[in-house]
């Protein structure tokens, strides 16, 4: 697959870093590069698939919430981005998603419940909640000289 | 990676429309306005046919989920077609085809809506 402009991307054997834009326009091109490792190292197509969503919310999440335009972050001289480094380590595919944009208490963050939502059909409120089912661990850090990053990981289970 | 796009025709008066692509933040809000458009039209009967849908995230079907009860209100539904495997799994597991319905059959999609 083609880099598309204004990405960074550098590839070693079972690490990818990605630098991109903080654009919506480039979700898909962050999933294919995810999804295309996992199924490298082994994952079945049912996992990608929840690996894909995961990421894919994760990244939504950054671009809808942390870089909303109404806020304000610590960076806002930066232009927005989204840098992803992701890798295996001991039979697990470890995601790093770090952006500049505003902080989130992501350890007090209650989900509401989903099957409530769901027979309200509500219609926002779903992604946390499909990162931590989907993933065996989700961990969130924050501050001023690093930013925000998110930490999901996936165990390789052995059948 | 196919582009995302969507075609629209219309079927013993419902609605259907043909997804092609991922439908993600980025690509949702395309969908969005066309649903929109068909429900200022008065045409609240809609089939999403989803066979060549790559890809499907949260806010999509949040998203569906709001058009879905907006048209069953009005008597009608958005309903959903043909969805890959790969997709239905994830949406089974999440529990969104408890709200919304799901076809295999464009028939059975088209007529579920005179039953």
């Amino acid at each position: 697959m083609n880099t598309p402009k204004h990405v960074r991307v550098n590839k070693t054997t079972g690490k990818i870093k990605i630098e991109t834009p903080g654009d919506g326009s480039y979700l898909a091109y962050i999933r294919t590069m995810v999804t295309d490792l996992a199924r490298q190292i082994g994952f079945p197509e049912a996992e990608v698939a929840k690996i894909e969503m995961a990421v894919d919310e994760a990244c939504s999440n950054v671009l809808e919430h942390a870089y909303a335009p109404h806020k304000e972050w610590h960076w806002q001289h930066r232009e927005p981005e989204i840098r992803l480094e992701v890798h295996t380590e001991d039979g697990r595919l470890v995601i790093e998603i770090n952006d500049h944009g505003q902080g989130f208490d992501f350890a007090k963050y209650q989900p509401a419940d989903i099957e409530n939502r769901l027979q309200q059909m509500a219609q926002g409120g779903y992604g946390i909640f499909i990162m931590r089912k989907f993933m065996d661990e989700v961990q969130y850090s924050s501050n001023d000289q690093t930013g925000n990053t998110l930490r999901l990981v996936k165990y390789l289970k052995k059948s | 990676m196919k582009d995302f796009h969507i075609e629209q025709q219309t079927r013993d008066n419902v609605q259907l429309v043909k997804l092609t692509g991922s439908l993600d933040m980025y690509s949702f809000p395309r969908l969005e306005g066309q649903l929109s458009a068909m429900f200022q039209q008065g045409h609240h009967r809609v089939v999403l046919d989803c066979r060549d849908l790559d890809y499907i995230g949260s806010a999509g079907l949040g998203a569906l989920i709001g058009f879905a009860k907006e048209a069953r209100e009005k008597g009608g539904d958005v309903k959903l077609l043909n969805v890959p495997e790969r997709i239905y799994k994830i949406i089974e597991l999440l529990g969104f085809t408890k709200v919304l319905q799901v076809h295999d059959s464009e028939d059975r999609a088209l007529k579920s809506f005179t039953t």
